[in-house]
């Protein structure tokens, strides 16, 4: 298998349900890996890749939904499919609300879960290349030289070259060899694309505050 | 307001009458007089000492010494030389003093008569008012126990209401509780069964089909329904393991000792308990707790069927029998609501109810118990109304 294909984590606790989920995910060639407990999980090496979550609600140390929202404040962002014992109305509008792509009620037929799971690895897939690009943008980001970030932040805001000199207190010409400095480093094709690449950064940064 | 009914408050608000009544009384008694006097050459003063007296009578003290002086000096005007002037004779000073000092006793011992009536009818009267006083608040305070009679009674009639209440609650939780856990125990290896024969699918319709893992999964499939179907043994043998103890024993002592603690019960929803126990009943083996459990369901079931009757009266009546040579029979019948024929096997069965906060559990332990010990339990529909339950107890062949 390809090191970048999906991978599906299960966790549950009951040793048969997990080799049956396993079983039954691999039969469709998906890559999978079981954990017996949430800890088991957080401590295990997982790989950068697209992935998803099918999380038992009833756990020996905390509960699933609990889990959910322990990823949630770890900013760990991984599509969850529940599988419970006996899901009630209550607990399946809470987990949905937080996220979930799917609750299903052990037990389940197994199309169900494979549906569920497609879905969810789909739905990372977007949001893993959107991490990666975004990995990418903040690692060239990191190359720039204090001058050349204050540069890209001026430049960006809509400010002339001549503008950008007078605030900085250098010369047209020293902001202009800086600023293309700035566009080679980022990877820009235009002014443009340079501002776009900086409003990314900054929501995102946003978003981490 | 006790003050102006005192004889002395009286007396002073009434002066005018007073002197009113001294005069006219005196000049009544003068008319009178010389009325007789025209007649009868010596009338006396017997008209001036009824005046005296009247008037001390009627109008207290004063008036009678006003009576009194008025009528020594109309008695030395009119009667003593010289006639018709105020002038004393030496020889009439002594009658009129004699007059005076017995008008004064007699109109003294009028007024005080008067006073001490007066006051016995004062104290009478207050005598009165305080008996009716008290007992207004006697009445007053019989009002309030009875209110708070009511109030205690309804107060127990909720607290038994909630301890009932609570004791269902309890049973349903303890259940719940064992209920889930019990699906748990059963549900997991089932998910499991259910995942992995669709698994065993996949694998076999993907191309080529894996063998291997398909094989895997059957396997899998058969240890978990292993192990379901131990886990139910399991269960099984949590509950049978405490087998019941068969003692002999009277069931009529049963049917008594349950039927006291049922009374409250009954009571409580107006329904009217009889026993008609056949004396003599051979004894059965049995589990006296088990036993009295199912009359206690019986009971209850019955008065429960009969909370909605209102056109009608509640009756359960708790009959035993001897049933051929071996068995005894008990049967508890009610004037209920009564069942569809086609529900009478089904009110056994476990889960099924007609009552709203019903769990369906009591007949169901009632069958089961009344069958380990070698019985049988079943219902019939009554003639008129309701149903009657009723169980069978082989006899104690010692």
């Amino acid at each position: 298998m390809n090191p970048a294909d999906p991978i599906v984590f299960v966790i549950d606790d009951d040793a048969s349900v997990r080799d049956a989920v396993k079983r039954l995910i691999a039969s469709v060639g998906l890559r999978v890996e079981t954990f017996g407990s949430t800890r088991e999980f957080l401590a295990a090496k997982r790989p950068d890749v697209p992935a998803c979550l099918v999380l038992d609600v009833r756990l020996p140390d905390v509960s699933g939904l609990e889990f959910q929202g322990e990823l949630a404040e770890l900013d760990f962002q991984i599509p969850i499919i529940f599988i419970t014992g006996h899901g009630d109305i209550p607990m399946t509008v809470r987990a949905m609300k937080a996220g979930a792509v799917e609750f299903l009620t052990k037990p389940f037929r197994g199309q169900e879960l494979l549906d569920a799971v497609q879905e969810a690895i789909a739905k990372d897939r977007t949001a893993w290349s959107e991490r990666a690009q975004m990995a990418e943008l903040r690692g060239r980001y990191d190359t720039l030289t204090p001058r050349e970030k204050e540069v890209l932040k001026l430049v960006a805001s809509g400010l002339l070259n001549k503008q950008v000199g007078a605030e900085l207190g250098t010369s047209e010409l020293t902001v202009k060899t800086h600023r293309g400095r700035v566009m080679e480093k980022m990877g820009a094709d235009s002014l443009a694309d340079l501002v776009r690449m900086s409003e990314r950064l900054n929501s995102s940064a946003a978003k981490q505050k | 307001m006790i003050s102006e009914r005192t004889p002395v408050a009286r007396r002073s608000a009434s002066v005018i009458f007073q002197c009113g009544l001294a005069v006219g009384l005196v000049a009544a008694a003068l008319t009178a007089t010389l009325l007789l006097q025209s007649v009868v050459s010596t009338a006396g003063f017997l008209f001036f000492y009824a005046a005296v007296v009247a008037s001390a009578w009627f109008g207290g003290k004063w008036s009678g010494w006003l009576a009194m002086v008025l009528s020594t000096e109309a008695i030395e005007y009119f009667f003593m030389a010289p006639l018709y002037s105020f002038g004393v004779n030496r020889e009439s000073v002594p009658i009129l003093i004699e007059f005076a000092a017995s008008a004064l006793v007699v109109g003294w011992f009028s007024s005080w008569r008067r006073r001490a009536e007066a006051e016995l009818r004062y104290a009478r009267d207050e005598l009165q008012l305080r008996v009716e006083e008290r007992t207004a608040e006697l009445q007053q305070s019989n009002r309030q126990l009875l209110a708070e009679m009511a109030e205690r009674k309804r107060a127990e009639d909720a607290y038994y209401k909630a301890q009932s209440e609570l004791a269902r609650v309890i049973r349903m939780s303890a259940m719940g509780a064992l209920a889930a856990s019990i699906s748990h125990e059963v549900n997991q290896p089932l998910a499991a069964v259910v995942t992995n024969a669709d698994a065993c699918m996949m694998w076999l319709s993907s191309h080529p089909p894996n063998i291997e893992e398909a094989r895997a999964a059957v396997d899998a499939i058969a240890q978990q329904g292993t192990r379901a179907s131990d886990v139910v043994r399991h269960i099984r043998a949590m509950f049978t393991k405490a087998a019941p103890e068969r003692t002999p024993l009277q069931i009529n002592d049963l049917i008594r000792e349950v039927s006291l603690l049922m009374e409250g019960s009954a009571l409580r929803n107006q329904v009217t308990v009889q026993t008609d126990l056949a004396p003599d009943l051979p004894p059965t083996l049995g589990d006296r707790v088990q036993l009295q459990q199912v009359i206690v369901n019986l009971i209850q079931n019955g008065i429960e069927a009969m909370s909605d009757v209102s056109d009608r009266s509640r009756n359960l009546l708790i009959r035993s029998r001897q049933d051929g040579s071996a068995r005894v029979l008990v049967a508890v019948r009610d004037s209920g609501v009564g069942i569809e024929s086609a529900d009478e096997k089904r009110i056994f069965d476990a889960f099924f109810t007609t009552k709203d906060q019903g769990m369906g559990m009591g007949l169901s332990i009632c069958y089961s118990i009344v069958e380990s010990h070698g019985g049988r339990l079943w219902a019939t529909s009554n003639d008129d109304y309701g149903v009657t339950l009723q169980f069978t107890l082989p006899a104690d062949p010692t």
